[in-house]
């Protein structure tokens, strides 16, 4: 049985008429790693609060069908519990400081204090943990004095060091260059291949098409299609719906058109694109 | 940038191993014993035997004198010229300006009231000068302060410097679109009303992200927390509460005894 299983999943947050997710069904394996993408107000950040369990323990509102993750049934379970298996984190990094810290090491530490892990054996994680992204020269700087590529690399180290089995991004690289943004999908790429479970929300049309494993797009609260990154991302459905394409994408997309991209395939990458222009 | 957001400095003295409660204790008893104790230089006595020879034990004497000079001594000094002015007693006149007497029992009334606010603020200073708040935070969490309760303070202490930047921001985002906010006092009354929505909504919306944050990192979890920091309290720590809580005992049941 799938890691993840939503069945028929409609949502619809208090005081709303349209539902934000409708009719969703998706099947995610352990270990896999699933990028979501949807033009804004598709419901992506509300597919994340529905897999991280605050949806509907959080927000309330009327959901329908059933939410699965490691065999647990989200509205049978509590959200102090759920958080325990499923890591959230999300975009504007401000925000997801807790604000009761005081250094970057102790800020990651928190949810380790929250969830009672031994003191021996949180400094030793915590470590290990920025190591992973990167950030152990910020150990003894506020939170609040950082950028916000770094403040998002905290936030992504916060729950990474909780060890979820499964690891929900909503938009986590922002505020990231482009070094950063590699070496953000390169953890979390790694993560995945540990056994770690991972949806993500992105924009970023050629990380996805390196790194991950399958796609799902999103329009209206609902799935528009879903399969591998290559696939999903070039596919004209894609155009007809209003959603961002690679720049690679729509540039070999206009090539064909006028006979220059020979390839039945479209590139997603700069390197597919360069492949096949050589042809 | 805000890079040091408390008073804390990290130090390697006597006073910082402290259990973060005793030096609670101690702030409060200090400030205690000098409102309580009838003696007239009581305060005096505080300042010069118990705070200063503390502040280099602690090994915070740059960082007490630097707040000394730059927010006890104004307080102290306007609190001093005041009482000294307007305090309505004593006869033997020293001083007289224009309709004001300065007398001498005035005088020695605003010199005690003065040094006692300098004992105050003096002895906070010190607690907060060599007290980590993380460890003041965990330690009252231990003793069965609700963490919901140690969040709000401690979080509320850190973010006031946020939303006063924020406010600076948003007040140079509306000026830049033509606010008013130099004029006259009614104008300026005026328009701060544009600045209160954004400040308030704003962080609406920053309070409910961040407590899907906090909750995401287990904050209501039913476990035990446990801490980051080894909190020492050691016999010493309690032997110096007990201690203190005798001397402001004393001086209570000496001001009630001699009044
Ligand atoms: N707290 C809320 N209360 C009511 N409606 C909401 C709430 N949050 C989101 N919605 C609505 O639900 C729908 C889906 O929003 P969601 O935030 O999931 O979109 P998104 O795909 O994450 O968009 P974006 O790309 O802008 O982040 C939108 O129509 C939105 O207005
Ligand atoms: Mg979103």
């Amino acid at each position: 049985m799938a890691f993840i299983n939503l069945n028929n999943v409609t949502y619809k947050y208090p005081l709303t008429k349209t539902p934000a997710l409708q009719n969703i069904n998706l099947q995610v394996n352990e270990g896999e790693f699933v990028a979501i993408v949807g033009p804004n107000g598709a419901g992506k950040s509300t597919l994340c609060y529905t897999l991280a369990g605050f949806v509907p323990h959080f927000f309330k509102g009327e959901i329908s069908g059933t939410v699965e993750v490691a065999g647990i049934d989200s509205s049978k379970s509590t959200l102090d519990k759920w958080v325990l298996n499923v890591g959230l984190a999300f975009q504007n990094p401000f925000n997801q400081i807790s604000g009761a810290k005081y250094t970057v090491f102790e800020e990651i530490a928190f949810g380790l204090e929250n969830t009672g892990v031994p003191r021996d054996e949180m400094k030793p994680r915590v470590e290990e943990a920025m190591k992973l992204t990167d950030i152990s020269n910020l150990a003894d700087r506020s939170p609040y004095s950082l950028s916000g590529g770094q403040q998002q690399r905290v936030a992504l180290t916060s729950i990474l060091v909780m060890r979820p089995k499964l690891l929900v991004l909503d938009e986590p690289t922002s505020q990231m260059d482009p070094i950063g943004t590699r070496e953000v999908f390169g953890v979390i790429r790694k993560m995945a291949e540990g056994g770690m479970t991972v949806v993500m929300v992105e924009h970023k049309m050629e990380w996805i098409a390196n790194f991950a494993d399958r796609v799902v797009a999103l329009k209206d609260g609902q799935v528009l299609m879903e399969g591998k990154p290559n696939e999903v991302l070039t596919s004209e459905l894609l155009v007809e719906n209003g959603f961002g394409v690679s720049r690679y994408t729509s540039t070999a997309r206009e090539a064909k058109k006028q006979g220059l991209w020979k390839k039945e395939k479209l590139p997603v990458t700069l390197d597919e694109a360069v492949e096949g222009f050589k042809k | 940038m805000h890079e040091r957001l408390s008073f804390f400095v990290k130090r390697d003295s006597a006073l910082h191993p402290l259990n973060p409660l005793t030096k609670i204790v101690l702030a409060l008893g200090i400030i205690l014993v000098s409102i309580f104790s009838p003696w007239y230089w009581t305060s005096h006595v505080l300042l010069l035997v118990v705070i200063v020879p503390l502040v280099f034990i602690g090994k915070v004497a740059t960082e007490y004198f630097t707040s000394a000079l730059r927010l006890i001594l104004p307080a102290a000094g306007f609190i001093f010229f005041m009482q000294a002015f307007f305090q309505p007693i004593g006869q033997t006149v020293i001083f007289n300006f224009w309709f004001l007497d300065i007398t001498q029992e005035s005088l020695l009334f605003a010199f005690r009231i003065a040094t006692r606010i300098t004992v105050m603020i003096s002895a906070f200073t010190l607690f907060l000068l060599t007290t980590h708040p993380s460890e003041l935070m965990s330690d009252l969490t231990r003793r069965g302060l609700p963490p919901q309760f140690a969040y709000v303070i401690i979080s509320t202490l850190q973010i006031l410097p946020q939303m006063q930047a924020k406010a600076q921001t948003i007040i140079a985002a509306q000026r830049s679109r033509g606010l008013d906010t130099e004029s006259t006092f009614f104008k300026r009354i005026g328009s701060v009303v544009p600045l209160v929505s954004p400040l308030v909504f704003g962080s609406l919306v920053e309070v409910e992200e961040r407590a899907i944050a906090i909750e995401a990192r287990g904050f209501t979890s039913k476990k035990a927390k446990t801490s980051l920091y080894e909190i020492s309290d050691r016999s010493s720590d309690k032997f110096i509460r007990w201690g203190l809580v005798i001397f402001v005992i004393i001086s209570i049941v000496l001001k009630l005894w001699l009044s």
